[in-house]
């Protein structure tokens, strides 16, 4: 390794952590934000690396995912494992919380017995010696033999000693020679016959032999597996080892192992830590009494939820604020609001720059259908993209607030009881909330659910929560066809009712009859201190995610934008230059779909169209209802297309339900990564829009409204 | 000897042994209930049971907290 080489060298450091230990913001610290958002390979578990240069050597971080340890029970564990032996990063940093260390230091002590090149970050050292924590990091150091880095990765101290660290261990500098040794009690005699072993026959030669015959007495079947693939009868002996320790010592091996590495952790914390005095119970725990209470913490963690959502509606639509000054008598400011929202905003942008090039284009003399595919089909699916930016941006931010607060696992707590009837866990409650906002997010939100099941049952249900673009259609149709604000109000707020009951019961059927499952998961979560959420850290994760799903769906969004533009625009007799969206192949198509619309009383082919378009994103309603009756104001071309009450209310549960939007079903193919499961998704809620506006529709029938 | 589910808030115990199956034996002691650990419970009425152990805040759900017994101190 040449100190003095011109060439820039480049090395890899993974970043290892359990959650809440802020091993994400350490990244986001490091990397600067740069970074790039992937998936672990055929999971969707968020991969997330980014290059930094320190001192003329070029960084590659991974971020590994947020485990509480490597034994490989769960996807996230097995991958951070599996990295660390196949992919042998140059430096492991593992990240603990200095206000918990006999806690946090377990995957830390995993980490150093299976790995050697090791570094020790010990994370928010400013809020352990604000809590009256004095940690010795020489004395840890030397007993660990590791470099030990005091940091606070949201204020930034101790980072750059940190890489410097990072550079010397990959130069070999202070590396220790072998890995971690852990008095393992009454099963260190297992332990040294399986690791002997396994040195004498030369198997499981990536993993160190010690950890491997540690491993194997604790039952990991992972490692087992392995063994018994290359050398049948070696693992045959390992398992009368293992039985045999278990008969001996009259306990679990397990046990035994797990409480021997919390023994040394109690140790370390013992001779290191030293607590300089008390400290006083904070805002904290006042309010938990609040959130942890049966009846004030369901209503305190919606009230929250709620008031959010009031915001980030008011800021990307107008809605409702606009209404209520409208109330008031403020007319003008209400447009105001209205026009000034991030997608009053955006859809000028769009409107201005499809205008330009269109003027450009004509100047060109290209007046034909290029230019409509130009201005109409690529700008226009763009804008329909970009339109979503804002709408995921903001419920990311929510998501991260909530998250980084310590309200997330709370608020899941406080909704668990409620939400087991259905076969969910609290946690379920998540993309529910998040639905409202948009469903693509509520879809990718999901997989903060460690529970697969039950991650798939919410990502295929939380569609059916009506989000901020079906709530503006929702509105106008409520405009269109009641007078009375009352009315309007009731329809509305039924609607979100309705939703959100077929939400919990969909879910449960879809555990009962799909995944066969009847019990709900059961929690095990850690709730962490409340802390002031860090807008930096919030505004990174919101920022990586969207552009993760851009990046991800952007494609098919663009593509099948472009097809609906294809059936809008052309007919049996080529490209419509009038405009005369009667003589489209998608008015066609509408014509067939007449019976079925007819199911819900609604037997009209602009109906059908409307729906067609509706699919891109579902304010492409309103689009149709405008374009159709050559009126700008939706809710005055409802009117001239004669809406009534009862067709009003049936639109609105088919507009609901009838198929999540575009974007959505994007979203549920790389979530889900299960083609049927999708289907499934999209036949379920055509049912669903089917069933509820068809009840109406008959029981006006019935009673004679019509 | 009385499961976990049963303590009320602010009661101290320490914990015996986990009746549950093998792999979520594992996972609750890897995040640190150990049988020989002393918790506290924090609150308990419907939902999960939120206890303390090892300084850190858990929630557990009511299935799991009802196979967990302690001793009460």
């Amino acid at each position: 390794m040449g100190g003095g080489d011109l060439v820039a060298r480049e090395i890899l450091v993974a970043i290892a952590g359990s959650p809440n230990v802020g091993k994400s913001t350490l990244f986001n610290r490091i990397t600067g934000g740069d970074v790039h958002v992937a998936n672990w390979p055929g999971v969707t578990l968020t991969r997330t690396e980014g290059y930094i240069e320190h001192h003329n050597v070029k960084i590659r971080l991974v971020d590994l995912p947020g485990t509480y340890s490597f034994s490989a029970q769960d996807i996230g564990e097995l991958i951070a494992r599996e990295f660390l032996v196949r992919e042998k990063p140059d430096v492991l940093v593992v990240v603990v919380d200095a206000t918990s260390l006999e806690k946090s230091l377990y995957l830390a002590i995993m980490a150093m017995e299976l790995y050697e090149r090791v570094i020790l970050a010990v994370n928010m050292i400013d809020a352990a010696s604000k809590r009256g924590l004095r940690i010795d990091f020489q004395g840890l150091k030397s007993r660990l033999g590791v470099p030990v880095v005091p940091i606070s990765a949201l204020k930034g101290i101790g980072v750059g000693v940190l890489l410097d660290r990072i550079l010397e261990v990959a130069e070999g500098k202070t590396v220790r020679r072998e890995s971690l040794k852990i008095d393992y009690d009454g099963l260190e005699p297992y332990i040294y016959e399986i690791a002997r072993h396994l040195r004498i026959k030369g198997a499981l030669k990536d993993y160190p032999s010690r950890w491997a015959a540690i491993r194997l007495l604790e039952g990991d079947d992972k490692i087992f597996e392995e063994l018994n693939k290359v050398d049948h009868d070696l693992a045959d002996y390992v398992r009368s080892v293992r039985e045999r320790a278990e008969v001996e010592l009259g306990e679990d091996p397990e046990k035994i192992a797990i409480s021997s590495r919390y023994m040394f952790i109690d140790e370390l914390v013992k001779s290191y830590v030293a607590r300089v005095r008390l400290a006083t119970p904070g805002l904290s725990e006042r309010l938990d009494k609040v959130m942890l209470h049966p009846i004030f913490g369901p209503i305190a963690a919606t009230f929250v939820i709620l008031a959010t959502f009031f915001l980030i509606f008011v800021v990307n639509t107008g809605f409702p604020l606009n209404m209520i000054l409208e109330h008031l008598g403020y007319g003008e400011l209400a447009g105001l609001v209205e026009e000034y929202s991030l997608s009053g905003v955006l859809g000028l942008m769009f409107d201005w720059f499809s205008t330009i090039v269109e003027g450009w284009m004509n100047s060109l003399g290209y007046n034909g259908w290029l230019t409509s595919l130009i201005t109409e089909g690529l700008i226009g699916s763009l804008g329909t993209l970009i339109s979503f930016v804002p709408l995921l941006l903001m419920a990311y931010i929510f998501l991260g607030a909530m998250q980084d607060s310590g309200l997330f696992p709370r608020a899941a707590v406080a909704y668990d009881n409620l939400f087991r009837r259905f076969g969910l866990s609290g946690r379920a409650f998540f993309p529910a909330a998040l639905g409202m906002g948009c469903s693509v997010a509520a879809v990718v939100s999901t997989r903060g659910i460690d529970d697969d099941r039950e991650r798939m049952v919410t990502a295929m249900t939380s569609p059916l929560i009506p989000c901020q673009a079906r709530l503006l259609v929702l509105l106008t149709i409520a405009s269109a066809a009641f007078a009375n604000p009352l009315h309007q109000s009731i329809l509305t707020i039924s609607i979100y009712v309705l939703s959100f009951i077929l939400y919990l019961l969909t879910s449960k059927l879809l555990n009962k009859y799909l995944f066969k499952v009847e019990h709900a998961p059961d929690l095990l979560m850690e709730l962490p201190p409340y802390h002031r959420p860090s807008l930096r850290v919030i505004w990174w994760y919101a920022r990586s995610n969207t552009e993760h799903f851009l990046r991800r769906a952007g494609l098919l969004i663009l593509g099948l934008g472009i097809a609906t533009w294809y059936l809008l625009n052309f007919g049996p007799s080529g490209f419509l230059s009038d405009g005369n969206i009667a003589g489209s192949y998608a008015a066609m198509l509408g014509r067939l779909l007449v019976p079925i619309t007819g199911l819900i009383g609604l037997p009209d082919w602009r109906y059908a169209l409307a729906f067609e378009v509706g699919f891109v994103a579902k304010e492409g309603l309103l689009i149709t209802f405008s374009s159709i009756a050559g009126v700008p104001d939706p809710i005055e071309a409802l009117r001239s297309i004669g809406i009534t009450p009862v067709k009003a209310i049936s639109l609105a549960l088919a507009m609901n339900y009838y198929v999540p939007c575009l974007a959505t079903v994007a979203a549920l193919f790389t979530e889900l990564r299960i083609g049927k499961y999708v289907i499934i998704t999209i036949l379920m809620e055509l049912g669903l829009a089917l069933i509820t506006a068809s009840l109406v529709y008959r029981s006006a029938l019935f009673l004679g409204f019509m | 000897m009385i499961p976990l589910a049963f303590l009320m808030p602010g009661q101290r115990g320490r914990i015996v042994t986990l009746d549950v199956g093998r792999g979520k034996a594992r996972r609750l002691m890897e995040m640190g209930l150990l049988p020989g650990e002393f918790v506290e419970v924090l609150s308990n009425s419907v939902g999960p049971v939120v206890i303390r152990v090892r300084g850190m805040m858990l929630a557990i759900g009511r299935n799991v907290a009802s196979r967990i017994w302690v001793e009460v101190t």
